[in-house]
């Protein structure tokens, strides 16, 4: 035989092929793209220089997990929907005379172009697109020095070798379908599952215990921490769920229809509820893949967006004033480093406001009830409910209150006035050590900070008689790792734009702690940086995530139209020949396909509205409590969403339908 | 009472690329009585499948007409045509055209529950063809499970469900070995008997030797017809292969 028999027929079969084996490859060279492109921004050089990258490259170094994860999951699903319809044609050239180890090395050249056309493909788009997505980023991020984007070559190098390693595996997959079948089942090969499938309650009951334990852990979550540990039980719970039901728990109950015998024998039930129970059987599996897949596309996108957009509002939950001074009252000079923000405010001629000042003493305890104990033991430190009961303290002396406020307040040395950030503190009086003090007055605002939604333990607000009653309470109170004395504070607001602020901030951080290197500095305008990169990165990967998520989705639909085509067309042309009405055959397939596909979106949308009072807890976590805005981005993503889908639901269904006419 | 007139039929597939042009059916013209059981024989390519297409309205010829009781089915409207099917013609195929989605039973159903008729009177029609067709015990199984000659004996029950007044069969034997073959014709022999009307297309010669009256096409056209008159199967059978082999050997004349 000539030596270039098999390369040349396995170029042919793919050829043929070519309605499925274009998608596949599409596929692959997806996947690498997006994985060349995780892998070379993570190891970009100009992002290490970055304060506050170290969180941006967590972030993507995950995506490069979960990219891998994903690309080994759904091109082995692909290859076996692919190999499974090429079955037939396998088991003719068996017969025709093709021994196996002849079929498995057109298999392999198969896969070896595949692997080639895919990974060269691949690798110039990511070259290509991952220097445009690096853009991206760095606009997310608010990045403006422009970096370089180099080509990775060891980034290439690892991605070569990952889906090598990939497609390898598919091939031994292959191999061993060949191997493990005779020609007569390979030639049946397509049509194997024709059998009625089992429906088993056992199997649906489980479904449905599952998908309600997973909702149950949802919606009872109460705290954020409870939902950052408890949302991957719930997402386990709610995937065995999906599974269960839509493999099972769809046949069971269009069984219970078909027993119905009224219902049944109607001609619009009789051909929807059978044709429904095949179409479950073949595609249970995929429509589960598409409604989780399309859960986590609609969670993923949902968080990031409303993270990023929701950004705004947090920080100010962070930083209530943007910079903030703290200091040891005994070792830091308060008046020097004064003048250092003024000159360095002279400097860049920008003009603060809101200025504060105060003594303060700042502890954290453990509030039970009225009493206020010290801090922590430590083998309870796994429960949730314990860190919601940890309180940050802060301590004020009277006349820095009234001089802040220009009220004219009076206290009793048992008297305090408190503020609390959260939920209003409740009791009449607060318990430190063995000292109890009365709570003459509730404050509805202080100078320093603001209401907010407490959702990880509270922070109260304590005005006191004196600095000795302050320094009193506070060596009671304070922990070992706490300063030695009471503090200082200096608080206040700035003007500016933003690069010069930027500019400011960094040069009064050097100046200040030249001289008190121990200085407490909380800065906004630094902190921005930081947050830009933290949730620039989430909205990056959950947008990146979410387009491959989609990417599969899309084609998950496609392979199960054209497969379904050639198979319903034989079936609604033996309906026309036994009394269908042409139009009434459409109506059927029109009505099954919208079933069959539309499925999977619902079961996505009812599983994001469930997972919405975890996902709001969780984003409490990171301070973002806006649950109107939450809703809105949820939304927004849901529609999107549907939009996309149901864009590729038409553009399936019209090649569906040619193949059905 | 004459059931069906075919006039003057003429068919002509134009392919879609290029305009060539197949002329399939010239000129057929024939009629079948009430209660008769005809075979159509012809070479391969000679055009049967087209005219039993046409007979059951699944296509429209290019010229002709065709009365089933007196009422014209080439000029029958489309909306009207999927009933008309259903309620008046019966139809067995070579390759049985069951549905692997439904169970044997719920195939006999279907142009029943397409006519949406109730469970009740589809259940009693069942009832006695089943035991007739002897597919009581498969009706709850599902076509990958049973036997080709079951297959075809519950597509005859599909056919004959609806009461038809005409079943039209093409090559209902093709794809049955000669056992289940032989079984299905004692079948069709006996529901004629009963008065049914049927068509049937055919190679078999064995399966023409069971019916009344044999016609031949050849080229689009009738060519000749036989009457089983008083002959028994065996001397049908006789006078089919002698006709045959003439058709075969481009004779002009028969008797
Ligand atoms: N849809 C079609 N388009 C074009 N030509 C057709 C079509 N169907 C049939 N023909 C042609 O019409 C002629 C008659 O075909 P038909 O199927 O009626 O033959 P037949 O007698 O049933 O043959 P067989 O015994 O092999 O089934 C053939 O030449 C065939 O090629
Ligand atoms: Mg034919």
């Amino acid at each position: 035989m000539n030596k270039f028999f098999y390369p040349r027929l396995a170029l042919v079969n793919l050829k043929k092929n070519g309605n499925t084996y274009i998608p596949y490859i599409l596929t692959c060279i997806g996947s690498i793209i997006a994985f060349y492109t995780m892998v070379s921004i993570h190891s970009n050089k100009g992002l290490d220089q970055m304060p506050g990258s170290a969180n941006l490259k967590i972030i993507l170094f995950l995506g490069i997990i979960v990219i891998g994860i994903f690309a080994v999951i759904f091109l082995f699903y692909t290859n076996s929907f692919l190999i499974k319809r090429r079955k037939k044609e396998l088991g003719l050239y068996s017969i025709l005379g093709l021994e196996k180890k002849h079929i498995a090395r057109v298999l392999f050249y198969e896969t070896v172009f595949v692997t080639v056309i895919s990974l060269s493909l691949g690798l110039i788009g990511g070259i290509l697109i991952g220097k445009l997505l690096f853009l991206l980023l760095l606009n997310i991020v608010h990045f403006k020095s422009p970096l370089i984007f180099h080509i990775d070559y060891w980034g290439l190098l690892i991605t070569t070798g990952v889906f090598l390693v990939i497609f390898g595996l598919t091939l031994l997959t292959n191999f061993l379908q060949v191997k493990l079948s005779n020609p007569i089942d390979l030639l049946k090969g397509g049509q194997h599952g024709e059998k009625e499938p089992k429906s088993s309650w056992i199997v649906t009951v489980i479904g449905l215990i599952s998908l309600g334990a997973g909702y149950g852990i949802a919606l009872s979550v109460k705290t954020p921490l409870e939902a950052l540990m408890l949302f991957f039980v719930a997402v386990v719970f709610v995937i065995i769920g999906t599974y269960a039901l839509f493999i099972s728990g769809s046949i069971t109950l269009l069984k219970q229809l078909k027993k119905n015998k009224r219902f049944y024998y109607q001609s619009r039930n009789f051909i929807s509820v059978s044709g429904m129970i095949y179409r479950m059987k073949q595609n249970a599996v995929g429509l589960a893949n598409i409604c989780i897949l399309s859960t986590m596309v609609l969670v993923t996108l949902s968080t990031t967006v409303s993270l990023y957009v929701g950004q705004e509002g947090m920080r100010r939950d962070f930083y209530p004033m943007d910079v903030s001074i703290i200091g040891e009252i005994n070792n830091t000079d308060f008046a020097e480093v004064k003048a250092i923000v003024e000159s360095e405010k002279e400097k860049l001629k920008i003009r603060s406001s809101d200025e504060i000042s105060y003594d303060l003493a700042r502890f954290r305890a453990f509030q039970e009830g009225s009493h206020f104990l010290k801090d922590m033991v430590e083998d309870e430190s796994t429960d949730a409910r314990y860190y919601e009961r940890i309180s940050n303290m802060i301590l004020i002396p009277l006349d820095d209150y009234n001089r802040m406020t220009g009220e004219q307040k009076s206290l009793a040395e048992n008297e305090m006035l408190i503020f609390s950030v959260g939920d209003n503190y409740g009791e009449a009086t607060i318990v430190f050590g063995d000292q109890q003090y009365l709570i003459t007055e509730q404050l509805e605002a202080i100078p320093m900070d603001f209401k907010k939604t407490q959702d990880m333990g509270q922070t109260y607000y304590l005005v006191v008689k004196d600095d000795a009653v302050m320094e009193g309470v506070y060596q009671t109170m304070k922990n070992d790792d706490d300063p030695q004395t009471t503090l200082h504070a200096l608080m206040f607001n700035l003007d500016g734009d933003e690069d010069t602020l930027n500019t400011f901030s960094a040069n009064l951080r050097t100046a200040i702690t030249q001289s008190n290197p121990d200085i407490d500095i909380q800065n906004l305008y630094e902190a921005l940086t930081e947050l830009y990169f933290f949730f620039g990165g989430f909205l990056f990967l959950g947008v990146f995530l979410g387009s491959l998520f989609m990417m599969a989705t899309v084609l998950i639909i496609y392979f199960k139209q054209i497969s379904e085509g050639y198979e319903d067309s034989e079936r609604f042309e033996i309906m026309e020949k036994v009394g269908m009405d042409k139009t009434e055959v459409k109506k059927t397939i029109g009505k099954q396909i919208l079933m069959v596909f539309f499925l999977p979106l619902a079961g996505a949308i009812v599983h994001v509205a469930f997972a919405f009072p975890v996902i709001t807890k969780m984003l409490a976590a990171f301070r973002l409590t806006n649950i109107t805005l939450i809703f809105l981005c949820t939304l927004a993503g849901v529609l999107v969403y549907a939009l996309v889908y149901t864009g590729v639901y038409l553009l399936t269904a019209r090649s569906y339908y040619k193949m059905i006419h | 009472m004459r059931l069906l007139e075919v006039k003057n039929l003429k068919k002509i597939y134009t392919t879609r690329f290029g305009g060539n042009q197949v002329q399939a059916l010239s000129n057929v013209s024939f009629s079948v009585e009430q209660g008769e059981y005809v075979a159509i024989m012809g070479e391969s390519g000679s055009g049967k499948t087209t005219l039993l297409n046409i007979l059951a309205s699944l296509d429209k010829p290019t010229s002709g007409e065709v009365f089933l009781d007196g009422k014209n089915i080439v000029t029958i409207k489309d909306s009207e045509i999927s009933a008309f099917r259903r309620d008046n013609l019966g139809f067995v195929f070579q390759d049985f055209n069951l549905l692997d989605t439904f169970s044997i039973q719920d195939n006999i159903f279907l142009p029943l529950v397409l006519a949406q008729k109730n469970y009740q009177e589809m259940n009693s029609r069942l009832g006695p063809l089943a035991k007739r067709l002897n597919i009581e015990e498969i009706l709850k199984k599902f076509p990958y499970e049973v036997s080709g000659g079951q297959k075809q004996r519950a597509a005859v029950a599909r056919a004959l469900i609806t009461q038809p007044k005409l079943v039209l069969a093409d090559e209902p034997t093709g794809a049955l070995d000669s056992k289940a073959a032989m079984n299905l014709l004692k079948i069709f022999s006996a529901i004629n008997e009963l008065g049914q009307t049927i068509l049937m297309v055919t190679h078999s010669v064995a399966a023409a030797s069971h019916a009344n009256r044999v016609l031949f096409i050849k080229d689009g056209e009738i060519y000749n017809q036989i009457y089983r008159g008083s002959m028994s199967n065996d001397d049908m059978y006789q006078k089919i292969s002698y006709t045959l082999s003439v058709l075969a050997s481009g004779g002009e004349d028969c008797e």
